[in-house]
């Protein structure tokens, strides 16, 4: 789970302040209060903080295959920069993120739609669009290869029934990753409708009800009045969405990996993410130190594209 | 950068958040347990039963059966070697021994051999040979398989074609597949996956090529006669003789051969146990020897049971893994029927176990047998080889452009060796 | 004016069931197939319902895998993350949101900024760090890098930063020391942001798959969702049995979801306006 400051964060209310300052009792708070993060804190800097530098210092070094790390100096990045897979990797990331966003807007016409007044049996709705959140994505990867099989796989079976020629989705090169954030969307979309739905309870009912006297349509309530009012909500769902989509890793290895290297599928080649690489690399060749370097241009991306929606969100989304 | 720093703070959150461990303690005399590991379910039943008829002769020593599977095998294998904490007994295979034997991880087992008083000559010498490393014998063979041709016989009845027999050639192969393969039922005449051991390292050494040169020191993919076994295959799924790679993706081979989709199955003997287990197949199948092509060959591989040479107990793992390849562990693996033991005289125990086969056909191929190619660091280069014959299997690239470059790749890697 | 309501809904209706079909189309399929026989499922052009219920592939999963043990393993490895990272976390938040010590606000930032790093980061000291302590395919190693978390102490330090704090004044007025603050009015107060911080951490854990197919080879000590992976099989893979599996996977969570439906849409709802 990953999530932003996205609501800045509010001033510490600080209990001092307003009390007299006597010594032991300040010196008693300290102790107390590094008593209660310390549990925590030094799990975090064991297990996450300290390992990110680990990690920076691996990527500059060359695993030998029993274990054992030599240093190498740069020549994992000088490698990466100009390997075709990493590349190609990086350019699926990204295409398989924006197309998860799609599934964004999606999940906000769903939550209008049940927020709907008057409407009946929302509670049921809400449950079955979430029910992909809930489902064990492990599982969901093997349920929506079957459903994706070129030959006896159902969607084919439907398609056809309509006259239209299926493919091979999740083997052919061409489809596998848009096939593959079908399912994305498909699991994400009843996470974020809940939010969006929360989000427009939030909004004051007069304001719609002072359009209704203008002569606004429903329409353009929602343009003049949902939308800008959902824009914090809005921004949340797409940082959140785009960070998680950037990790995919689950549905790429339950869809498009195999069991063999026999049966490799065709498609992985070029249907690969970033994430998979660095599985791959790190625990299957055991490439430790080129997967680091992996992961740093994952978090680099990931920065990168975090700043830009920061630097963007100022132009569209409006704090009340 | 020292690991100390970390390790302390690891250790002081761990006992802050209290998470409770089992500790195992360390033995010293007295009872041994030893880890034996495997990756075949299939053979599970027979090797835990060679370790209890151990622990019988040996009363003080508990042998404990691991199974990985065989996806997850190498990758655990080789993370518990390096962190020093590797099964005491484990099967090893053809394209890893060169590796773990220069590394040091495996104990040689000569000493052992001769006070059990094991004569090596009782195993197929090739594969005494794949485990002999700059002289010592570093794994005593358990089992071996070669590669049959498996067939749907009621799919040849209905279409009227032949059944596949010793005399079969190349083109009598094409041929039947053609004559088998009806689009209009979706059904094959064969499937034709870029697997090496199954498929295309027999049809390479029919066809007169190599894919190792005997020093190896360099590869044998660019030579005309490999290319012409590589091509075998590609050509049955242009002919569309067999499913396409992609749909071989979607629906595993052994599935369109269990469903009837396909007809033929180019598999080892290990499919034997499966094939008879499966009700759908009942009275269907059958297998023979492979087409010849220029000359008749097939692939023989072949495991072995090795000691890790960090054990805790290393005589007693040498010991146990010197009689789980012994005349009595091979006896109760045959009569298990998972696999041909590799022990003279043993086979013909594996052959009784399925009357409903010619099994035989897999032992009959062994005069013509070729070991699985390897070097001292097989999957460096066999690697490539997955990458670009994939790329030759679904027409993306030439056959031949492929193999050249394939070549190339290898050539490299194999130079990398010392 | 029922009926007007009706009239203006019945478009809504028919774009929200289309879409909810959609939605449960695959789950429902799920179920079909794992009670197809392996000839039926593969059959061109499929059968919808089965023609004979067989519920074997049921049986045959626990055959295939330890799943028994395995469920086992994930409700071990979901209860621990859960039960530690409830405890840990609002220990933490409490302090971060009501006591005053130097360096309170650095240290805050310290941990906000674990969350900006994807987890691919840590993955192989953490890694290492299992190799190390000998515990690759352990049930520690599945819990305890899980049980610290820097989002959860973010989340519920929200949740106390918004508590009115007249009661816990009252309380230290009498002389109370923050341990008891927190244990007897702070962690009753902050039941809801609790609630939705647990089902958040249970969600991740039972569906967590990278870092158990990572640390635990070893069929015995896997999670249903490793063990699922590889129960896609060697050479053979059956799709009926497959979709058994899957479905048993889930189901637990279905069930716990379904049962706490109100709660647990509430506290995705939470996250999103608090977090």
């Amino acid at each position: 789970m990953t999530a932003l400051e996205e609501v800045p964060v509010a001033a510490p209310q600080r209990a001092v302040a307003g009390r007299p300052a006597r010594r032991g009792l300040r010196r008693r708070e300290w102790l107390w209060g590094f008593a209660f993060i310390a549990p925590n804190g030094l799990g975090l800097l064991a297990f996450y903080i300290w390992p990110v530098f680990q990690t920076l210092y691996y990527s500059f070094t060359e695993w030998g295959a029993f274990g054992g790390h030599t240093w190498i100096g740069a020549e994992n990045y000088a490698k990466l920069v100009s390997d075709p897979e990493v590349l190609k990797a990086l350019k699926n990331t990204l295409l398989y993120a924006g197309l998860v966003l799609l599934g964004v807007p999606v999940s906000l016409v769903l939550a209008a739609l049940i927020n709907t007044p008057g409407l009946r049996g929302a509670a049921v709705y809400r449950v079955l669009y979430f029910l992909p959140v809930v489902t064990m994505p492990a599982a969901v990867g093997m349920v929506w290869r079957w459903l994706y099989n070129g030959d006896i796989g159902l969607i084919n079976y439907v398609l056809s029934l309509v006259g239209i020629e299926g493919h091979h989705w999740v083997a052919d090169p061409r489809f596998a990753l848009y096939a593959t954030a079908v399912v994305g969307i498909w699991m994400t979309v009843g996470y974020n409708m809940v939010i969006f739905a929360a989000g427009l309870k939030g909004i004051p009912k007069d304001l719609y009800e002072a359009a209704e006297l203008d002569g606004a349509g429903p329409i353009r309530q929602f343009f003049s009045i949902t939308l800008p009012m959902l824009s914090p909500t809005a921004f949340f769902v797409t940082v959140l969405t785009s960070i998680g989509a950037l990790q995919v890793f689950d549905v790429i290895y339950l869809m498009l990996g195999s069991n063999s290297a026999a049966l490799r599928n065709p498609a992985i080649d070029e249907n690969q993410t970033i994430v998979f690489l660095f599985f791959e690399r790190a625990f299957v060749d055991n490439d430790k130190g080129y997967a680091a370097a992996i992961a740093f241009v994952l978090l680099l991306v990931i920065l990168l594209l975090t700043i830009v929606q920061f630097r963007a969100q100022k132009k569209w989304v409006h704090y009340a | 950068m020292s690991n100390r720093w970390w390790k302390a703070v690891a250790a002081a959150a761990v006992v802050v958040s209290a998470v409770a461990c089992g500790g195992g303690g360390a033995e010293s005399g007295g009872p041994v347990t030893l880890t034996y590991a495997i990756w075949d379910k299939d053979q599970q039943p027979a090797m835990e039963k060679i370790a209890q008829e151990y622990t019988k002769a040996h009363p003080d020593v508990t042998v404990k059966v691991q199974l990985t599977a065989n996806k997850e095998y190498w990758t655990k294998l080789q993370t518990a070697v390096t962190g020093g904490s590797a099964p005491d007994v484990f099967w090893m295979n053809g394209p890893r021994i060169g590796l773990y034997a220069s590394q040091g991880v495996l104990q040689p087992l000569d000493e052992q051999i001769a006070a059990a008083g094991v004569d090596t000559a009782a195993y197929p010498k090739s594969l005494v040979d794949l485990y002999t490393f700059e002289g010592k014998k570093y794994g005593l063979p358990k089992d071996y398989d070669t590669i049959g041709l498996w067939y749907n016989k009621a799919l040849f009845d209905a279409a009227g074609v032949k059944h596949p027999d010793a005399t079969w050639t190349w083109d009598d192969l094409k041929a039947a597949a053609a004559k088998l393969t009806d689009p209009a039922k979706g059904q094959f005449g064969i499937a034709a996956p870029a697997d090496s051991q199954a498929n295309y390292y027999n049809t390479i050494f029919q066809a007169g090529g190599t894919v190792i040169s005997a020093d190896g020191k360099k590869s044998g993919f660019g030579d005309p006669a490999t290319v012409e076994g590589l091509k075998f295959w590609v050509d049955l799924i242009k002919a569309g003789s067999s499913p396409t790679v992609q749909q071989m993706s979607d629906t595993e081979p052994t599935q369109l051969f269990s469903s009837g989709k396909v007809a033929m199955y180019y598999g080892g003997s290990w499919e034997a146990n499966g094939f008879a287990k499966n009700a759908d197949l009942a009275g269907k199948v059958d297998v023979a020897p492979l087409p010849k092509g220029k000359k008749q060959a097939v692939v023989i591989h072949g495991l072995a049971n090795v000691a890790y040479a960090k054990s805790k107990h290393p005589k007693q793992a040498a010991d146990f893994a010197v009689f789980a390849s012994g005349k009595q562990a091979q006896q109760i693996q045959a009569e298990a029927g998972a696999v041909i033991s590799a022990y003279q005289g043993t086979q013909e125990t594996w052959v009784k176990a399925y009357p409903q086969f010619h099994v035989q056909a897999f032992i009959d191929q062994v005069p013509n047998s070729v070991p699985l190619p390897r070097s001292k660091n097989t999957s460096a280069w066999a690697k490539h080889a997955e990458d670009l014959l994939l790329k030759a299997w679904t027409g993306e690239k030439d056959v031949a452009d492929a193999a050249k470059e394939l070549e190339k790749a290898v050539d490299e890697e194999l130079g990398k060796e010392k | 004016m029922p009926e007007r309501v009706a009239r203006r809904t019945w478009p809504v209706h028919v774009v929200l069931v289309v879409g909810a079909v959609v939605m449960v189309a695959p789950l429902v399929w799920e179920f079909l197939t794992s009670v197809k026989s392996f000839g039926e499922s593969v059959r061109v052009p499929p059968t919808i319902l089965p023609e004979a219920w067989d519920w074997s592939n049921y049986t045959k999963v626990f055959h295939s895998i330890p799943f028994g043990q395995q469920l086992l393993n994930t409700v071990l490895m979901t209860a621990g993350r859960t039960v530690g990272q409830l405890l840990l976390c609002s220990m933490a938040a409490y302090a971060f949101a009501r006591l005053a010590f130097p360096g309170r606000d650095l240290i805050f930032m310290l941990f906000l900024s674990v969350l900006m790093v994807p987890s691919q980061l840590f993955l192989i000291p953490q890694y290492q760090i299992m190799q190390e302590l000998g515990w690759l395919n352990s049930l520690q190693a599945l819990i305890v890098p899980g049980v610290f978390s820097a989002f959860g102490t973010f989340l519920l330090r929200q949740f106390f930063l918004s508590l009115p704090k007249d009661l816990e004044e009252a309380a230290g007025l009498d002389g109370a020391n923050p341990l008891r603050i927190y244990w007897h009015i702070m962690l009753p107060l902050a039941r809801p942001g609790l609630v939705a911080l647990g089902i958040l951490t249970v969600l991740w854990s039972w569906n967590d798959l990278m870092w158990p197919l990572v640390v635990n080879n070893d069929p015995e000590r896997m999670t249903l969702s490793a063990g699922l992976a590889t129960l896609k099989g060697e050479h053979f893979t059956d799709y009926p049995v497959l979709m058994a599996g899957s479905l048993l996977a889930t189901l637990p969570v279905i069930v716990v979801f379904i049962v706490m439906q109100r709660r647990v849409l509430e506290g995705i709802a939470f996250t999103g306006t608090k977090g």
